[in-house]
């Protein structure tokens, strides 16, 4: 389909004008009306002067998701998953798209909660806790079922398309170097560019 | 020409079930041989403006697959266990939509080698597996892989590796433009003595039958081609089935049985419509290229008083043998920027080791590549091994994206009869129909062969000089998308499902040919070998037809 995002690339639209590459059909696909519902989301996202509010996550819930994620990929002087909004893509995610894992998500999130209270009595929450004490923690339990659920959940939405709620303003691509544009020309690197050409073997194998 | 349309009622002379790879092949050799031709395909119909280069959607939302949301599947690794529904995703994955997988391939075109069609006489057996030759062999495919190079599309550098099986004529198109991970495998793999090559790929490097060049987008593998310049059937032989005004392809067409009559003979198929209506369209013959697990899924599906365990399954061979093509890899970082997110996934391979070596103490050969290894997201979940799963040595990864690259590798998988498509027992898919079960566990061979290819591809990437090599430990396959053997070609109808020429032993108007005629898996990447068979086969049913033997 020819989404809003071909009306701002121009590049895309004028290469497949001219290869006339304007054929069109309704997509059907099973998640449609989740994936538009949390492109709508995320549109009004970027024009809200604050962040929408939470739709699977309480308040609770979210700063731990949240201090997890900023744990999976720090920020710095690059960003990391807090800046890429990658808390506000689980949200999305678990409410829609993703809402046949919610029910072990939760369970999971449960789980870790009540472990991380066992291990530190003194702290209120595991997003209450400084750097050392999570990132301590985190190493006890950085291969369960939740952890990687919630990796998974970090890294698309850092890295996904940002009509999905995550990967804030291009933050995450930024972060990779990653460009994304449908055209590109040799050469593409360092290496391709000072290739001499193939030299053909003169040994012959069979 | 418009595409000509038929009622289901219309006696066609052939219904082909599935648009991908072999099906639209079928469509185009058929209908150009002068019959007429009905493709029923279940998924929609997509043209190059509807693509996006939406990961999510793609990779982690069946965007264009079979989705379990509504194709269901369930797995196991032991015969003796109850399969269950895969935590996430299907076990076995395809384009669901005009076109099938050759969509959303990644467009590697090798040619199997000489060696493929007759190993089981040059090695012996190998015991617990059904390895065996080809009914056929190379020489007489070859034409037919050339005729997939010279009209499906494919670029490459004909004689350019010195283990290419012989061929008549070279690739119609330049190779597509190296990369930096081309570059740097060939130079590392040199330095080892080897013989890396540009990589044949069905992705046109020039204008071609009207197709632009490639725009190097860097989405082709999980993608559809927003250019038409990956040689998709879709953009391929689809519309050249249509261009003969006797051909009709009918999108969002689930078939769900052949029909037999008391006579032994298929008299068409029942299929279901977007609005889930059944329909029934009447044929002279069927030709099934639905793929690897769909194609066995039909046919055990269509079981009835003459075929009680399945239609043309008098061996009780449809479904088994299923091979996946184990695929293995390493991550390497360089000094300086790569950018392998744009343009192909694969400009340089090697064969050096495709040949099985018995000194090795294992069977298996395959070849090597190197590669992107994924789209951002998915590049940056790659997780095993010594790779960093969180933390500021993910985020050196992270950023590492530019000077990254993957070598990887795909071998062999034995013919295990164990290892199959079945029907499950009570799950159904949303049309009411029961779905596939999938039992699967990798040869001890192939699991050896994959770790020493993993350290041939390590080796590799050191001798090219990267400063940091990640080696994820080989995993054992609970699903795959080379989806080959099922309804395996051969002589003996105690022991095979089609014949030489893909008709069923059993039933005479019945054809197949996919991934399911597959009888040992090749080395990887088998879309090259499927359209050739596809070719091979049509050609041949055409002269049945045309004499009056179907």
């Amino acid at each position: 389909m020819n989404t809003s995002d071909d009306q701002d690339n121009p590049s895309r639209r004028s290469f497949l004008l001219s290869t006339g590459g304007w054929l069109t059909s309704a997509w059907l696909g099973t998640h449609w009306s989740a994936i538009a519902a949390a492109a709508h989301h995320a549109e009004e996202m970027a024009v809200a002067p604050t962040l929408a509010g939470f739709q699977f996550f309480s308040p609770g819930e979210a700063a731990d998701v949240g201090a997890i994620a900023a744990q999976i990929v720090p920020s710095g002087t690059t960003p990391g998953a807090r800046e890429a909004h990658a808390v506000y893509f689980t949200d999305r995610a678990l409410f829609t798209f993703f809402a046949s894992w919610a029910s072990d998500y939760r369970a999971g999130l449960a789980e870790f909660q009540a472990k991380f209270h066992a291990a530190n009595a003194s702290a209120a929450s595991f997003a209450a806790a400084n750097s050392d004490e999570q990132i301590a923690f985190l190493k006890t339990v950085d291969h369960t079922p939740f952890f990687e659920t919630q990796r998974t959940l970090t890294l698309l939405g850092m890295f996904t398309s940002p009509k999905y709620g995550g990967n804030y303003q291009g933050s995450g691509w930024k972060l990779m170097g990653f460009e994304d544009q449908h055209i590109f020309a040799p050469p593409f690197g360092y290496y391709d560019a000072e290739y001499p050409g193939f030299v053909p073997y003169t040994d012959k194998q069979s | 020409m418009t595409a000509r349309r038929f009622k289901p009622g219309d006696v066609v002379d052939f219904v082909v079930v599935g648009s991908g790879a072999a099906g639209g092949v079928m469509a185009r050799e058929l209908s150009q041989a002068g019959f007429t031709v009905v493709v029923l395909e279940q998924g929609p119909r997509f043209g190059p403006g509807d693509f996006e280069h939406d990961e999510l959607k793609y990779s982690f939302l069946s965007g264009i697959t079979n989705s379990p949301a509504i194709s269901p599947q369930t797995f196991r690794d032991d015969p003796s266990h109850t399969a269950e529904r895969p935590r996430r995703g299907n076990s076995v994955v395809y384009a669901r939509m005009v076109g099938g997988s050759s969509n959303h391939f990644t467009a590697n075109y090798w040619r199997l080698h000489e060696i493929d069609f007759h190993e089981r006489s040059v090695l012996g057996s190998i015991p617990g597996t059904g390895f065996a030759d080809w009914p056929i062999t190379y020489q007489e495919l070859e034409p037919y892989y050339t005729k997939v190079e010279w009209e499906v599309g494919v670029s490459g550098l004909a004689y350019a590796s010195p283990f290419d099986p012989p061929r008549t004529k070279p690739y119609p198109m330049p190779p597509l433009p190296v990369k930096s991970s081309g570059v740097l495998f060939e130079r590392g793999a040199r330095k080892l003595g080897l013989h890396p090559f540009p990589a044949p790929m069905a992705i046109a490097s020039q204008p071609f039958r009207g197709r632009p060049g490639c725009a190097h987008c860097g989405f082709c593998m999980g993608f559809g081609c927003e250019v038409m310049a990956k040689s998709s059937s879709l953009y391929t032989m689809i519309p050249e089935a249509e261009a003969t005004g006797r051909c009709e392809v009918r999108a969002q067409s689930y078939v769900f049985r052949v029909d037999m009559n008391p006579a032994g003979r298929t008299t068409g198929v029942h299929y279901f419509d977007r609005e889930k209506r059944e329909h029934f369209q009447k044929a002279r013959a069927v030709v099934v290229s639905a793929n690897g697990a769909e194609t066995s899924r039909l046919l055990l599906n269509s079981a009835g008083p003459r075929f009680p365990q399945g239609l043309a399954n008098s061996s009780g061979m449809v479904g088994k043998y299923l091979m996946f093509n184990v695929g293995t890899g390493v991550h390497a970082v360089f000094e300086h920027e790569l950018n392998e997110y744009k343009s192909v996934q694969v400009t340089r391979i090697l064969h050096d080791f495709y040949l099985a070596d018995p000194k090795r103490g294992f069977y298996g050969g395959g070849g090597i590549d190197g590669r992107i290894g994924g789209q951002p997201a998915g590049w940056a979940l790659a997780s095993g091994g010594d790779l960093p799963l969180w933390g500021s040595a993910l985020k050196d990864r992270l950023e590492n994206f530019p000077r990254s690259m993957m070598s990887t590798a795909y071998n062999t998988s034995l013919a295990v009869e164990t290892n199959s498509i079945s029907i499950d027992p009570t799950l159904k898919d949303s049309w009411g129909i029961p779905a596939i079960r999938v039992t699967y566990k990798d040869h001890a061979d192939d699991l050896a062969t994959s770790q020493f290819l993993q350290d041939r591809a390590y080796e590799i990437m050191v001798a090219a000089g990267a400063q940091k090599v990640w080696r994820p430990e080989p995993r054992v396959a609970r699903g795959g998308v080379h989806l080959l053997g099922t309804c395996r070609m051969g002589n003996d109808p105690a022991s095979s499902v089609v014949d030489r020429y893909h008709r069923t032993h059993d039933v005479p108007n019945l054809f197949l040919c996919d991934g399911s005629s597959f009888v040992t898996s090749g080395r990887g990447q088998p879309t090259m070998t499927i359209q050739a068979l596809a070719f091979r086969a049509a050609d041949h049913i055409g002269q049945f037809a045309k004499r009056n033997e179907i």
